[in-house]
């Protein structure tokens, strides 16, 4: 019952956002939406798949945390795609070129490659071999936060209120850390 | 010998029509679109592009470029108007703050007569004609409106300015109660009011337009209501809105995103698909209603008329 919420939750933004493209066709800047609801989708449930362990004692996802990792890749890949086939249409000179020359290109590369590590390595087998290193996802969303921070053309209050929100969080997880490393 | 250049959106006198006629016409077409309510076509045709009544008499542009116009609901329901909100789509909403009855312009500086003047006072000075111009933001997408208004050289031949003013300067009207986000402080997007400029000879380039109106109705308030500029070879964030004040002056103008970014935004801000924007790419630019990209022009495909203003400066220097 509660994967089957969790899917329906996660696939929600990519439903809604093929029914106004495909269905509704009331989208005026396609491109440009789909990297909002794709990045927006992928930096949230990231930052949600680190909380998990702050809200365990009320919600217990700690099972499903893998599952909801996989599905904040799975966004990260299709905001990437958005830049391969429709942005850049498969012109792989300009997609090297703007990720050499821009930071704001090559910051979301680095991230999405640390996202596709942890991919491969959330096996079973390999998560027990590699765990610390999926400590790199702190990494990935502070590059992730910055690269969403340079997209804007100036920051307003209500990405004030995102980073605001980034900020809680991190402070919540650094806290969590401080008080575990106490305890043993 | 004195040759008149004409400019590629002039009209013959013969294809004007005249006003009386154009009222005739108008009424008769009123009354045509009475008659045919039964069938409710046109109407519902007009209502699915929610164009009000049109309201201005103009002189057409005959568009030789063939551009294909956006459409009213296009233009005037993705706006950037950080005075409301940094939300494309947020700001048609949140505009009706804005009201533009008895609409006061100050015009100072290097002038004859420094004067305060009513908006319609001062537009009656002018006929009002239609222009299809190509619209670029820097952000990388664009469209085309057809606007209404007069030229911007018009404006600077009744403001009269001193031959020491060198560049004209615009301010947006600042009122806390109309703009929201100017009462934000140091949480505002951009420090206000907004500031824009032009260098002399662009302002009197026969480009510059002063536009009070779009599809031949008054500028919705999202658009910038009442007079805003419109510069088609520079990136949008130039063409300033619901101006209030202009200045003649001798030295440049510090513009609002010059002044928050002077290493992204520069004074001149024309379009060049050869020169980035530090943190994107201006090649290519993503049409309002399009799925895929097309190719930047050239500042935005007016080189012919605009180019020969920047012969020898440094485009990758005077952005």
């Amino acid at each position: 019952m509660k994967r089957l919420l969790i899917y329906l939750i996660l696939l929600s933004p990519l439903v809604l956002l093929s029914l106004q493209i495909l269905i509704f066709e009331n989208v005026v800047e396609p491109i440009k939406y789909i990297y909002t609801v794709t990045g927006a989708t992928a930096t949230v449930i990231l930052f949600f798949t680190i909380s998990i362990s702050l809200i365990r004692k009320k919600i217990n996802l700690i099972k499903y945390r893998r599952l909801i990792g996989l599905f904040g890749f799975f966004y990260a890949l299709l905001h990437l795609m958005n830049f391969v086939v429709f942005d850049a249409e498969f012109d792989i000179i300009f997609i090297i070129k703007e990720t050499i020359d821009k930071p704001f290109i090559y910051l979301g590369m680095t991230a999405f490659f640390i996202l596709i590590f942890m991919t491969i390595t959330s096996t079973k087998g390999l998560f027990k071999k590699y765990k610390k290193q999926h400590q790199f996802i702190y990494l990935a969303l502070i590059l992730a936060t910055i690269h969403f921070v340079m997209a804007q053309k100036s920051i307003s209050i209500l990405q004030l209120f995102y980073i605001g929100m980034i900020f809680i969080i991190a402070y919540c997880k650094l806290l969590q850390k401080i008080v575990e490393r106490n305890k043993s | 010998m004195n040759i008149i250049k004409k400019p590629t959106w002039d009209i013959k006198a013969s294809e004007v029509t005249p006003v009386e006629l154009f009222n005739k016409r108008r009424t008769f077409i009123k009354l045509g679109a009475a008659s045919l309510v039964a069938s409710g076509a046109l109407i519902e045709a007009l209502a699915k592009d929610n164009i009000p009544v049109l309201n201005l008499q103009y002189l057409k542009d005959k568009n030789i470029n063939n551009l294909k116009l956006n459409t009213y609901e296009q233009i005037t329901t993705y706006n950037n108007f950080y005075e409301f909100t940094t939300s494309k789509k947020g700001v048609e909403d949140m505009a009706h703050t804005l009201k533009t009855d008895n609409w006061e312009i100050e015009i100072d500086g290097l002038v004859e007569k420094p004067m305060k003047i009513q908006l319609d006072d001062l537009t009656k000075n002018f006929s009002i004609e239609e222009r299809i111009y190509r619209f670029r933001c820097v952000e990388g997408w664009s469209m085309v409106v057809p606007w209404n208004g007069f030229s911007l050289a018009g404006l600077i031949k009744f403001a009269k300015p001193l031959s020491s003013a060198k560049y004209i300067r615009f301010e947006t009207k600042y009122d806390e109660e109309m703009f929201p986000d100017q009462s934000r402080g140091v949480f505002a997007s951009v420090e206000y009011p907004y500031v824009e400029g032009l260098r002399m000879d662009e302002a009197m380039n026969e480009l510059s337009f002063m536009a009070t109106g779009l599809y031949g109705s008054n500028l919705p308030n999202q658009n910038g209501a009442p007079l805003r500029l419109v510069v088609p070879w520079k990136y949008g964030f130039k063409s300033i809105k619901s101006i209030s004040k202009i200045s003649f002056v001798d030295k440049e103008p510090l513009n609002t995103w010059q002044r928050a970014n002077k290493r992204e935004y520069g004074f001149f801000a024309n379009v060049n698909p050869n020169v980035d924007h530090p943190r994107w790419s201006q090649k290519r630019e993503r049409v309002l209603g399009k799925f895929l990209k097309q190719k930047t022009l050239m500042y935005n495909g007016y080189e012919k008329e605009v180019a020969h203003m920047y012969s020898g400066m440094d485009l990758r220097k005077f952005i």
